[in-house]
């Protein structure tokens, strides 16, 4: 590597030489030709290339060149780094998720919502938060950073609404599911007993009580609660973050944004209180 | 083991029967899809008499005035004040006017961003206190008679504890007043969640949004069953007209100002301060003591919404001696809407109105069916503008529905308590 990097600087040394050795000599030109633009333009190139090469020889010395190069390794390794985080970020997410999807719904009895398996959403979350959320959270640097800051606040605030809203329609689909176990066992008692009805509306009465029976017994159950909050929680993060990114794209626009409207909103709405509670006292002092 | 017998042919034989019925239901019920529909509602003719932001004040002007004291109707913020009008012969507005009452209905519009800093006070002491003061200067009179609709209920309450030398009968209906109670999804999840973050988020508490929370209450006959029940009745034009009216105003839902939905969220639901006397509007306390008026409290058996654990209080702790409870076998809408209330609910405030009516008889007699007195009032809200002044549309014949709403439940008077007696379930 140190033996390329030399080489190369020794070609470069060499060819930029050799343009500047090919320049017409200026060293004797009268006061009239130096007011000449190209004149000025073929100084200002012979000064450029003198700082090339003063800057090329000095790379090429064998202490500062070490440097350049142990600079230039630690790129790919952060580079690496970071990469090598997110794939096992990967894999351990993959394998939680295998072994989680086995579990789903094993543990799950009839009209009780208290061992419904979570630990699947629970999983997703810890991953996301341990090995991706991290990423969202670099450090922004530069003019640009509150805006790069809101895009990836958005994406990250996006990615947890989502978790939660996953998680709320799994637990919502639940009661579908354990009434279609309670259903099947009840058609199979009908069997035993003989007792078939030949009218479909019956079985489809008896579903519908068995549904509304799980329903009404999640729907009361502190887990759903919760879930339901976590989920209105997660969707006001998500809509204040995605309205600081509409702000800032609209902002550049000549139109208001419902940031300014909402302002003008409340000073208009503090005068109107203003006006009418004047009013009145001049009604009642009239 | 026995293998039991399945009879196979009797199953395929129902299937084929189901299958031909079902065909038969599909060629009507397109017929009925496509031709005409009546599903018009709130067709009573009424007047705008007053008009501030997006409220509007309706009129509605019976034929003869046979009693005195004009009634004010305050709906909920939620869903729209046309429940009580919803068609030809499910109307209480219709049952008032054909009693002499006069009437007019708070129609809160339809909140916009604008309106997002909007809270309870400006409600009760802003918009209802400028309408009170219009209908008392129409009309001559220091007092009049007022009913609030569940959370309208509510704020007439607070507008009667807060003004009670202005109301001279207060009838509450469906009005949730206590809210330490689980008896009830709403009161759960209200409590036990930040759902009024979303009123701010969304600039205002969107009403999609809430009635998808009301659907969650019961998902299994709200999302599925109502609509599959639909499916079996839509060859009955009669059934597809009610079904289709009732979807329409079930839907119909404005939304609800942001800071007006999160006072009510954290100072009602979260810290019960009504029943408790503590709450404030614009640092006024709302005593409930001060409430000394008449007063009649209906609420329903099966309501879901607002149980009666909610609204029973409320007599107890008022100053008022002169109250009733009225407990009624029906839900949150059925109590409107429901052909048995029809007969039982509107006609008893009527008799309730009449007989607290003082000297009013002579004087309705005497009085013109329109109050044509100039006045303050058009000082102390905007007078409607002619363009402004909506004559409804003639009412229209009632359609021959036999179907009831959804949620109604055959009502009948379940439990009359009178102050000093407890009524029966309550704690």
């Amino acid at each position: 590597m140190a033996s390329l990097f030399s080489a190369w600087t020794k070609s470069s040394m060499d060819f930029w030489g050799n343009i500047a050795k090919m320049q017409p000599d200026t060293s004797g030109t009268s006061e009239k030709a130096r007011k000449n633009p190209a004149y000025k333009a073929q100084k200002t190139w012979e000064s450029g290339n003198k700082i090339l090469m003063s800057l090329l020889s000095t790379l090429s010395e064998p202490k500062n060149m070490n440097t350049v190069l142990k600079g230039m390794d630690s790129l790919p390794e952060f580079m690496m780094q970071m990469a090598q985080q997110s794939w096992d970020g990967y894999l351990e997410m993959q394998k939680r998720w295998a072994d989680q999807a086995t579990k789903m719904g094993r543990h799950t009895e009839a009209y009780n919502f208290e061992g419904i398996d979570q630990n699947v959403f629970k999983t997703w979350n810890e991953i996301y938060e341990k090995e991706f959320q991290k990423f969202l959270n670099v450090p922004q640097l530069g003019l640009n950073r509150f805006h790069q800051e809101r895009i990836t606040q958005f994406t990250d605030k996006f990615n947890l609404f989502q978790a939660a809203l996953s998680e709320f329609l799994y637990m919502f689909y639940i009661p579908v599911e354990k009434s279609s176990a309670v259903m099947q066992e009840k058609v199979e008692e009908l069997i035993e007993k003989g007792d078939i009805h030949d009218n479909f509306k019956d079985y489809y009465n008896m579903w519908i009580k068995i549904l509304e029976g799980h329903y009404m017994t999640l729907l009361k159950s502190p887990e759903y609660t919760q879930v339901m909050n976590k989920t209105v929680e997660a969707l006001v993060q998500y809509r204040k973050a995605k309205d600081e990114v509409m702000y800032d794209v609209l902002e550049k626009l000549p139109i208001p944004t419902n940031k300014d409207m909402d302002e003008l909103y409340k000073d208009f709405y503090l005068l109107k209180k203003k006006v009418r509670e004047l009013s009145k006292k001049l009604e009642e002092r009239i | 083991m026995s293998q039991p017998k399945i009879a196979v042919d009797l199953i395929l034989q129902k299937l084929a029967e189901s299958t031909e019925k079902a065909k038969s239901r599909a060629q009507k019920a397109s017929e009925v899809l496509l031709s005409p529909l009546e599903t018009d509602m709130a067709t009573t003719p009424y007047e705008i008499v007053y008009e501030e932001d997006r409220v509007k004040l309706k009129y509605y002007k019976p034929a003869e005035v046979k009693q005195k004291y004009p009634l004010l109707v305050v709906y909920a913020l939620i869903n729209r004040e046309t429940m009580l009008d919803l068609q030809p012969g499910r109307s209480v507005v219709q049952t008032f006017l054909d009693n002499g009452i006069e009437v007019y209905m708070v129609d809160w519009g339809y909140p916009t961003r604008k309106d997002q800093y909007v809270t309870i006070d400006d409600h009760v002491n802003g918009y209802m206190d400028s309408i009170v003061d219009l209908i008392r200067n129409r009309h001559d009179l220091p007092k009049i008679n007022l009913m609030g609709i569940c959370m309208g209920g509510a704020f007439c309450v607070m507008y009667s504890a807060l003004h009670s030398e202005k109301i001279k009968n207060l009838v509450t209906t469906v009005t949730p007043t206590n809210f330490d109670t689980d008896k009830g999804l709403l009161h759960i999840w209200m409590k036990q969640t930040d759902a009024y973050l979303m009123g701010k988020s969304y600039g205002n508490m969107p009403g999609d949004m809430m009635n998808l929370g009301f659907l969650l209450l019961n998902p299994a006959r709200l999302i599925l069953d109502k609509y599959v029940g639909f499916f079996e009745n839509m060859d009955n034009k009669a059934f597809v007209e009610n079904f289709i009216r009732m979807e329409k105003w079930i839907f119909d839902s404005p939304d609800v100002p942001a800071a007006t939905f999160r006072q009510f969220i954290t100072d009602c639901y979260k810290k019960n301060l009504l029943i408790q006397s503590k709450m404030e509007l614009d640092g006024k306390r709302v005593d409930l003591k001060n409430i000394t008026m008449p007063l009649l409290n209906f609420y329903g058996l099966y309501d879901h919404l607002v149980p009666p654990e909610a609204c029973e209080l409320l007599t107890r702790e008022v100053g008022s001696t002169d109250t009733e409870d009225i407990c009624m076998k029906t839900g949150h809408i059925g109590i409107y809407v429901s052909s048995k209330c029809q007969k039982e609910f509107a006609p008893k405030i009527v008799q309730w109105l009449k007989e607290r009516e003082g000297d009013g008889e002579s004087a309705a007699a005497e009085k013109p069916a329109s109050p044509e007195s100039a006045s303050k009032s058009r000082e102390a809200g905007k007078p409607a503008s002619d363009e402004n002044k909506k004559d409804a549309k003639e009412s229209k014949p009632a359609s021959s529905g036999k179907q009831d709403a959804k949620e109604s439940k055959p009502a009948s008077v379940g439990k009359k308590d009178v102050k000093e007696s407890k009524p029966a379930s309550s704690k």
